[in-house]
């Protein structure tokens, strides 16, 4: 923020002007397709003569459906359990130590999240046979496990740089040997990035396209579902899972965000 | 505080413990389980082995494992392999990718896009983080950053199906514009380069936006205050002063947002069309069909992979160097 706002105020109107139209930029297309599940007919597009509840209403008694949002939420919080666990893992490794092929080490830890899309699934998809996991749920499960680890391991050893080393000191001379100094010091402090990075990879999962396709069987999970009826065609139903998933998703978001911002205040 | 939390329960725990001690003290002086920490923490060689055992594991069969299983079939001729045939080793893929223009030209069209897109996203996305760093109180910036997240939190399919409706020939955006009375017929502008563009640009922006508003509010006040009082207008102020001492935000950004540019397969298909063709199409293409034709997709993935990588490291290095210059 400037002291002295008088010198900058040109650009300041000029620049509040680029950042409104970028959130009409990134807002106005989700509203206009939230609307358009309202419309009462089959083709999607303006302008809307009348209107209908009944694609909302569909959503909630189509049972294909209700079974794929519980297929997509069972897959995030199974990957998400594991890349929490295992991402803590590495994180508490790779913080405040040196070791020889300490950076290599980290650079393996983060390949999966720069892998582009399309080769990140087709490696699983390749890996997955060799190790002979079928398609299907454990497929994906485990392909995003492993995508979303590196995404833990940052957030965790950020929180985790901030630990006074006097605690762990404390907590060893009392007697405490490192496994119990680490249950009862470490993850204590951890818990707020623990639980922000399981938000983000709930969320991950849960929006994740390319690797569910390459690595699902029959059963898709929701971003697979809403691929595949629009290939065959746009519909208001569509719209309406659509936004059934994305006031999820954002509800969850919004709610982490407050949520994480509060425990690190709180700590 | 999370340790007096902690210390807390603590507390509560020894209320009720009759011994005086708590559960982990009476843990750790248990016999086996006070042997077994002995055995594990005997040197700190060996108490590190086994921090490290699994990890390491996890990544070198996890992380590496995968991408070099790949380049592994890419050299095979056959994947997987039928019983009682033999697997040769051969570079056949990739003499396939060269040999016909219907494999290299997706593949160019795919790196030329990413590029334009990543330079789009820089171009629109800069002024906005320079806005929430510099214009915007401490007290709100959190505030108008949240407001930009949540579109982003919304799935791939989602906010790709949103263009599709916002561009459509009955779209809003003809809507609008035939409203205003610019046109008389509805612009195609769905299956072209632009609604892929506008799609990508939508997809990736925050991935540029993030590490473009943490360099620019590390960035004192002071030095565009004094630039100001040294008589700089805007132009120069943003050219001599914010713009070289954000390349490290820049450099990252844009190598973000072009690994993740190429990599989209879902948004191509559904917003671009025949002329679009990217090469994560291609690759996709050989997996949909009978299992012979793996290793050339593997092939393909792999030489994708390559020259994304070799990109980056070549854009990283010439920004590195641009930096250095630039301090000079």
């Amino acid at each position: 923020m400037n002291d002295r706002p008088e010198l900058f105020r040109g650009n300041r109107i000029f620049l509040s002007c680029i950042y409104w139209a970028f959130v009409l930029y990134v807002f106005v297309p989700l509203i206009l397709m939230i609307i358009m599940g309202f419309k009462d007919s089959k083709f999607i597009g303006f302008p809307i003569r009348s209107w209908t509840l009944d694609w909302y209403t569909g959503v909630f008694a189509d049972a294909e459906v209700l079974s794929t949002f519980g297929y997509s939420i069972a897959i995030a919080v199974l990957s998400t359990l594991i890349s929490v666990m295992v991402g803590t893992w590495i994180a508490v490794l790779l913080e405040g130590r040196k070791f020889i092929g300490r950076s290599v080490m980290f650079g393996m830890t983060v390949l999966p999240a720069l892998v582009p899309g399309i080769i990140s699934a087709i490696a699983f998809r390749i890996y997955a046979r060799y190790l002979g996991i079928e398609p299907g749920m454990g497929a994906i499960v485990w392909a995003h496990a492993v995508h979303n680890v590196p995404f833990v391991v940052l957030v965790v050893m950020a929180r985790l740089s901030t630990l006074p080393k006097s605690q762990i000191e404390a907590a060893r001379d009392l007697g405490a040997d490192p496994l119990v100094t680490f249950i009862r010091i470490t993850l204590p402090y951890l818990v707020p990035a623990i639980l922000g990075a399981s938000i983000f990879c709930l969320l991950l999962s849960f929006d994740d396209f390319v690797r569910s396709f390459f690595l699902g069987g029959y059963e898709p999970t929701l971003p697979v579902l809403i691929f595949a009826k629009l290939r065959s065609g746009m519909s208001p139903e569509i719209n309406a899972i659509a936004t059934v998933a994305l006031i999820l998703t954002a509800a969850i978001g919004i709610w982490a965000e407050r949520f994480t911002r509060r425990m690190n205040k709180e700590s | 505080m999370t340790y007096d939390a902690s210390s807390q329960r603590g507390k509560r725990a020894e209320t009720h413990d009759t011994s005086g001690r708590t559960f982990w003290g009476r843990l750790v002086e248990w016999g086996p389980y006070h042997t077994l920490m002995r055995l594990a923490t005997a040197s700190p060689r060996r108490q590190f082995l086994i921090l490290a055992a699994f990890p390491v594991l996890w990544v070198l069969t996890q992380h590496l494992g995968p991408m070099l299983q790949m380049v592994r079939v890419s050299l095979t001729d056959a994947y997987p392999v039928a019983p009682g045939v033999e697997q040769h080793f051969t570079l056949d893929s990739y003499a396939r990718f060269f040999g016909d223009s219907i494999f290299w030209m997706p593949f160019f069209r795919t790196l030329a896009f990413a590029g334009v897109f990543t330079f789009c996203t820089l171009i629109i996305t800069y002024p906005v983080a320079y806005f929430l760093a510099r214009h915007v109180s401490r007290k709100n910036q959190m505030l108008f950053l949240l407001l930009l997240l949540i579109p982003f939190w919304v799935g791939e399919i989602v906010r790709t199906y949103a263009i599709m409706i916002l561009l459509g020939n009955t779209g809003a955006v003809n809507l609008v514009l035939k409203w205003l009375g610019l046109i008389d017929r509805p612009i195609p502008f769905m299956y072209t380069s632009f609604s892929m563009g506008v799609g990508i640009v939508y997809l990736t922006a925050l991935y540029m936006l993030l590490p473009l508003y943490s360099a620019l509010e590390k960035l004192p006040q002071s030095m565009n205050e004094a630039a100001a009082d040294l008589g700089a207008g805007a132009w120069t102020r943003f050219r001599r002063v914010s713009l070289p001492l954000t390349i490290e935000g820049i450099s990252s950004g844009c190598t973000l947002v072009f690994l993740i540019s190429t990599g989209f397969y879902a948004t191509p298909v559904l917003l671009g069309g025949p002329s679009t063709t990217v090469f994560a199409e291609t690759i996709a293409g050989f997996f949909h069909v009978a299992g012979d034709e793996w290793p050339t997709g593997a092939a393909f993935a792999t030489i994708m992979f390559m020259a994304a990588l070799i990109i980056t490291a070549t854009f990283q290095k010439a920004m590195n160097a641009l930096r250095k210059g630039e301090q000079k």
